[in-house]
């Protein structure tokens, strides 16, 4: 099979990659770029395990093949934190006691980002349907969810400090 | 310095940087330089006897460095944590997706098309797929010694003879379905041979016990061996059996490579544990003030293929039959029964959310049988200090389900107002 030229943005930086057209996009990340945070829990999308966040949008990297990526933003568990600084988040997550076994966490914490990037001001109905592609079986996900709270109201009071 | 009052204080989880930055690499995420690919052929029948096994195939396929079946187990083709009788590679298929043999090949999808080339004849026996069948009489041995593995007693008082003074006595039949534990990582792990020593690195909740029955497997000392558990994905008793543990260390012993297998979601819920399923006959018997006279219990644990944790399910299901209430008289007997289903082993509580589901029912049956409220009837039984328990074990302190109780019906008024309006 003919090698697939594969061009896209990861977590910011130009990659480009010569790929078998028929690798999926968690794949490429998993494999060829090593960005073991993307997780594959079921392969089917079902769990949300490997969500990242491409062109703006949560998608589950397994249902993505990665031609399909050609030319987009992709934004993985590894882009999150800034300059080694923890993005509100990932803080509230463990703040708030919202990590347990890890694995459904960066799939939860992008599902989360992208709720925040297009509404800052969530309430709980809002964060738990942001959340519903994304299957955590230990939390209960209720510290999951006080945990986006959290998070929310400091990237507003983060804002209205920077505006003032 | 090591804080020293840590208890009653919010510390962050001691991982959770890794976790919520994406660095904590778990057992899939681990890369081996060279590393070989392994995939296991289960079985597609439920109950057979492997006849002949042809790896000719398979093993000509550019890429497929070899081809593990029964005959190449080095020790004792036998592990379990209770009862050794689970084979790593099986001549003897006991459920749909038992593993008769391993491929390693040099990718992944090398490895899964050698599967589709290996030929196996299997002689096939009738299927026992539920506990009754299993137990009946004549019913063909799943495993040497018969069907039921074990058989957990508990005898107090007389029961026949509190059944004289009951007011009510309510009898039923209560089952419980098998339950998979859906820990969102699969099972994976990687091995290697460092000098002469086997190094297995996998997500799991129970090293120390891999460690001995992969060494037992192998037929190495117990110090060839190290089980490195790696970051677990979620277990809840799901991760305490041997998974891909014996695979990988027979692979990379026989091999001398590094070797690495990871089961997709499909082969997770194909090959690995799940809750008990429950038959249970229950007999409730208690007096016209909603005092427990007595209990007499059976209770039929579906195993399936292995024992796994079946003997302690069945014996703490047992232990727990009468739940956190008084019974002076009780006759109770479990039985821990192998079928040809997939095999069960622990899930959180081990047995005891299933009696739970049938003494609580019973519960509410007994008060509508005497026109008494849920709650009063177990106020007048629950375990107090002084109590003894079916077992006979006197209860001196720390018995809080009383309190729990009434802060649990103070709580549910509070939400709820005007739940039970006068039947409290």
């Amino acid at each position: 099979m003919a090698a697939f030229h594969l061009e896209m943005k990861v977590n910011g930086e130009l990659v480009a990659v010569d790929i078998d057209p028929g690798m999926r996009l968690l794949d490429v990340l998993r494999e060829v770029l090593h960005l073991t945070g993307t997780k594959e829990g079921c392969g089917e999308g079902e769990c949300g395990a490997c969500s990242v966040i491409l062109d703006g949008e949560l998608v589950d990297s397994c249902l993505v093949m990665a031609p399909q990526a050609y030319g987009k933003e992709v934004v993985t568990i590894e882009g999150v934190a800034a300059l080694g600084q923890l993005h509100p988040l990932q803080e509230a997550f463990i703040e708030a006691g919202a990590v347990q076994c890890g694995f459904c966490t960066p799939g939860m914490i992008l599902a989360a980002k992208v709720l925040l990037d297009h509404n800052p001001n969530p309430d709980r109905q809002e964060i738990a349907r942001a959340i519903s592609g994304n299957l955590c079986r230990c939390t209960g996900y209720s510290k999951i969810i006080k945990a986006v709270e959290i998070a929310a109201s400091r990237i507003k009071a983060e804002a209205g400090a920077a505006s003032d | 310095m090591i804080e020293k009052n840590i208890v009653g204080q919010s510390v962050p989880k001691v991982d959770a940087f890794g976790k919520v930055t994406g660095q904590t690499r778990y057992a899939a995420d681990l890369d081996i330089a060279g590393a070989l690919h392994l995939k296991v052929l289960r079985s597609k029948v439920a109950h057979g006897l492997v006849k002949k096994i042809d790896t000719s195939r398979a093993l000509k396929i550019p890429g497929v460095t070899a081809v593990f079946t029964h005959a190449d187990i080095p020790g004792s083709n036998s592990y379990g944590i209770i009862v050794k009788d689970q084979p790593v590679l099986t001549n003897k298929v006991r459920f749909k997706g038992d593993a008769i043999a391993l491929v390693a090949a040099e990718e992944e999808s090398i490895a899964v098309k050698a599967l589709d080339a290996i030929a196996v004849e299997i002689e096939e026996l009738p299927p026992l797929f539920d506990i009754q069948a299993a137990m009946a009489a004549g019913a063909p041995a799943i495993h040497d010694n018969g069907n039921v593995l074990t058989v957990t007693k508990i005898k107090r008082g007389n029961v026949e003879a509190a059944l004289d003074q009951a007011a009510a006595v309510v009898s039923r039949r209560y089952t419980t379905q098998r339950v998979e534990h859906g820990y969102i990582e699969t099972e994976a792990g990687i091995a290697y041979m460092e000098n002469d020593m086997l190094i297995i690195k996998a997500g799991t909740q129970n090293p120390h016990y891999d460690r001995r029955d992969a060494a037992r497997v192998l037929g190495l000392p117990i110090n060839k061996v190290r089980v490195i558990q790696t970051a677990t994905g979620g277990g809840f008793g799901g991760k305490l059996d041997i998974s891909v543990q014996c695979f990988l260390g027979l692979a990379a012993l026989k091999l001398g490579r590094p070797v690495k297998i990871v089961y997709d979601r499909q082969e997770s819920f194909v090959a690995t544990a799940k809750r008990h399923p429950f038959i249970v006959d229950y007999t409730s018997v208690a007096a016209a003030d909603g005092r427990l006279l007595a209990v007499k219990a059976r209770i039929f644990g579906d195993t399936g293929a292995y024992a796994s944790y079946g003997p302690a399910t069945l014996t703490r299901a047992a232990v727990h039959a009468t739940g956190p209430y008084e019974v002076p008289n009780v006759d109770l007997e479990a039985f821990c029964v192998y079928t040809n289903n997939s095999f069960s082993g622990a899930m959180r509580g081990f047995g005891t959310p299933q009696i739970a589901f049938v003494f609580e029912s019973q519960m509410d049956l007994l008060a509508r049988e005497l026109k008494m409220s849920p709650l009063e009837i177990r106020r007048r039984n629950v375990l107090r200090p002084g109590s003894i328990t079916a077992t006979g074990q006197e209860l001196t302190s720390s018995v809080g389900i009383a309190k729990t109780l009434e802060a649990a019906w103070a709580r549910a008024l509070e939400v709820m107002p005007g739940l039970g309006g006068d039947c409290r």
